[in-house]
């Protein structure tokens, strides 16, 4: 039984992100047709072969490339062989228990608790840890985190949780990296006047647009991906005790206050800018619950 | 009378479709899982062999600490070497029951050499070897799950009718050895 509905769920993934991308294409061609019709009808041809190209260039690179769009968003390194050797070999070893190619690791330098996975299918794969989760955890319960991040590598929530973010949430992205830089970048305060000017516009552009596209991601997101991915991570390690007792330090020792994206929240294995809160714009159920449900299995 | 006879072939043709459909569907689906089981054993062998690979240089750092356990040194040598020389899967799986055992016991004597345990050579060597050990644990069991899905598919209506016609029998699940589950007991002798 739970067979067909893991197949299930690969086959919702990918319908999907099809639709996803569809409904994209459609609805940003309809909005620059709009703007030209309005703006003068004489060139509203014109507009609409424009905005076609950059469409069809978003939604091509949002497929192909959105995994490093993340990746960069979030400053993860890739996970270096000497140093993380007891890391890379935990994902080694879930891949091969997975029946799937061993994904790239990468390393988010942060003291909070957290991990994610990206990419468009099992082949095209990234995992993230951050230092935190590395430092407080042990052998059996990282296992039981990568179980959870390869149950999502395995059963394409990759493919549209990262679709979703990008294609969707490039705005909000856009914005926090522009934010980021602005203000750790304090060296570049000589550049030309005119240039900052148009930065600072541009920023304050995005800003404004940001939380509508974050309220987009989080409303095309379902909160039950996480409890299968846990059910994933359970029936790869055969040890659900591991991941509840990763759940437990995680709800003890994290502050919710990791600078990333809102729209990229949603990929990650807790969420990364709230606490164990329950809310309607939550993108993951309340570990209590994740961990009750684990114990019981 | 011509649309009677029509009508017939086309029920006819459907059926032909369809019977052809199930056979291939369920075809392909044995060739797939026993493939799967292949696979999943090279996966085994893969691992098998970079922990063979591993143990000259973990002999090698460990004798010049470990002068007085010449004999857990000479149990893990003998051990490779069978295992190098195995050649079907089920000699394989015994000498790496054999190889697993003396390596646990040689890793727990070195608890008693904090000289060596605090070595950077034998600290990478022991995580890459418990790295290896928890990947062939996982290789394993990829493996029996493969095994059993297979299984169970040509021994239950219908994968049984073809299994017969493909000559397809039951594989065996990789068990491991009684004496490879007990924890090893390292005597604390003089």
């Amino acid at each position: 039984m739970e067979k067909v509905s893991f197949y299930d769920q690969i086959e919702k993934n990918k319908r999907d992100s099809l639709l996803l991308m569809l409904g994209v294409f459609v609805f940003l061609l309809a909005f620059a047709w709009l703007i030209g019709e309005l703006y003068d009808p004489a060139v509203a041809f014109l507009f609409l072969f424009i905005a076609l190209i950059i469409t069809l260039l978003h939604i091509f690179i949002s497929y192909n490339y959105g995994d490093i769009i993340v990746l960069s968003s979030v400053n993860a390194r890739p996970a270096d062989e000497r140093e993380h050797i007891y890391l890379i070999n935990t994902v080694e070893g879930l891949a091969i228990a997975a029946g799937i190619p061993t994904p790239k690791v990468y390393v988010i330098d942060s003291p909070e608790m957290n991990a994610f996975a990206t990419g468009k299918d099992p082949q095209h794969a990234s995992i993230a840890v951050t230092t935190g989760l590395l430092e407080n955890l042990n052998r059996k319960e990282l296992e039981g985190v990568i179980g959870h991040e390869m149950s999502h590598i395995k059963n394409y929530d990759i493919r549209f949780a990262t679709l979703v973010a990008v294609l969707v949430g490039i705005v909000a992205i856009m914005s926090h990296m522009l934010l980021r830089t602005y203000r750790f970048g304090g060296g570049r305060r000589d550049s030309r006047k005119g240039e900052m000017g148009v930065i600072i516009l541009i920023g304050f552009l995005l800003a404004i647009l940001a939380p509508v596209f974050t309220r987009l991601v989080q409303a095309m997101i379902s909160r039950k991906r996480e409890y299968l991915a846990d059910a994933g991570s359970a029936e790869l390690t055969r040890y659900p005790e591991g991941l509840a007792s990763a759940l437990e330090k995680i709800k003890n020792i994290n502050t919710g206050k990791m600078p990333v994206s809102e729209a990229v929240s949603h990929l990650f294995f807790v969420d990364p800018t709230r606490t164990a809160l329950d809310s309607m714009f939550a993108t993951h159920p309340p570990i209590e619950k994740r961990i009750e449900i684990l114990r019981s299995m | 009378m011509v649309e009677f006879i029509f009508g017939l072939v086309c029920i006819v043709g459907l059926l032909v479709l369809a019977l052809l459909a199930f056979v291939a569907y369920y075809y392909n689906r044995i060739i797939v899982l026993s493939n799967r089981i292949d696979n999943a054993w090279s996966q085994i062998d893969v691992q098998l062999k970079k922990r063979a690979d591993l143990v000259p240089n973990l002999v090698e750092t460990v004798k010049g600490y470990m002068k007085h356990e010449k004999d857990a040194i000479k149990m893990v040598t003998d051990a490779r070497a069978k295992m190098m020389g195995a050649g079907t899967v089920e000699e394989k799986m015994k000498a790496h029951g054999e190889l697993t055992r003396a390596l646990k016991t040689i890793l727990a004597l070195a608890e008693n050499y904090p000289q060596l345990r605090a070595s950077e050579n034998f600290r990478l060597l022991q995580e890459q070897l418990e790295g290896i050990e928890s990947k062939i644990a996982y290789a394993r069991q990829f493996y029996n799950d493969s095994v059993l899905s297979y299984n169970n598919m040509i021994s239950t209506i219908p994968g049984v009718w073809f299994a017969g016609f493909m000559g397809k029998t039951p594989r065996k699940y990789f068990e491991i050895e009684e004496e490879e589950r007990e924890s090893v007991k390292v005597k604390f002798e003089e």
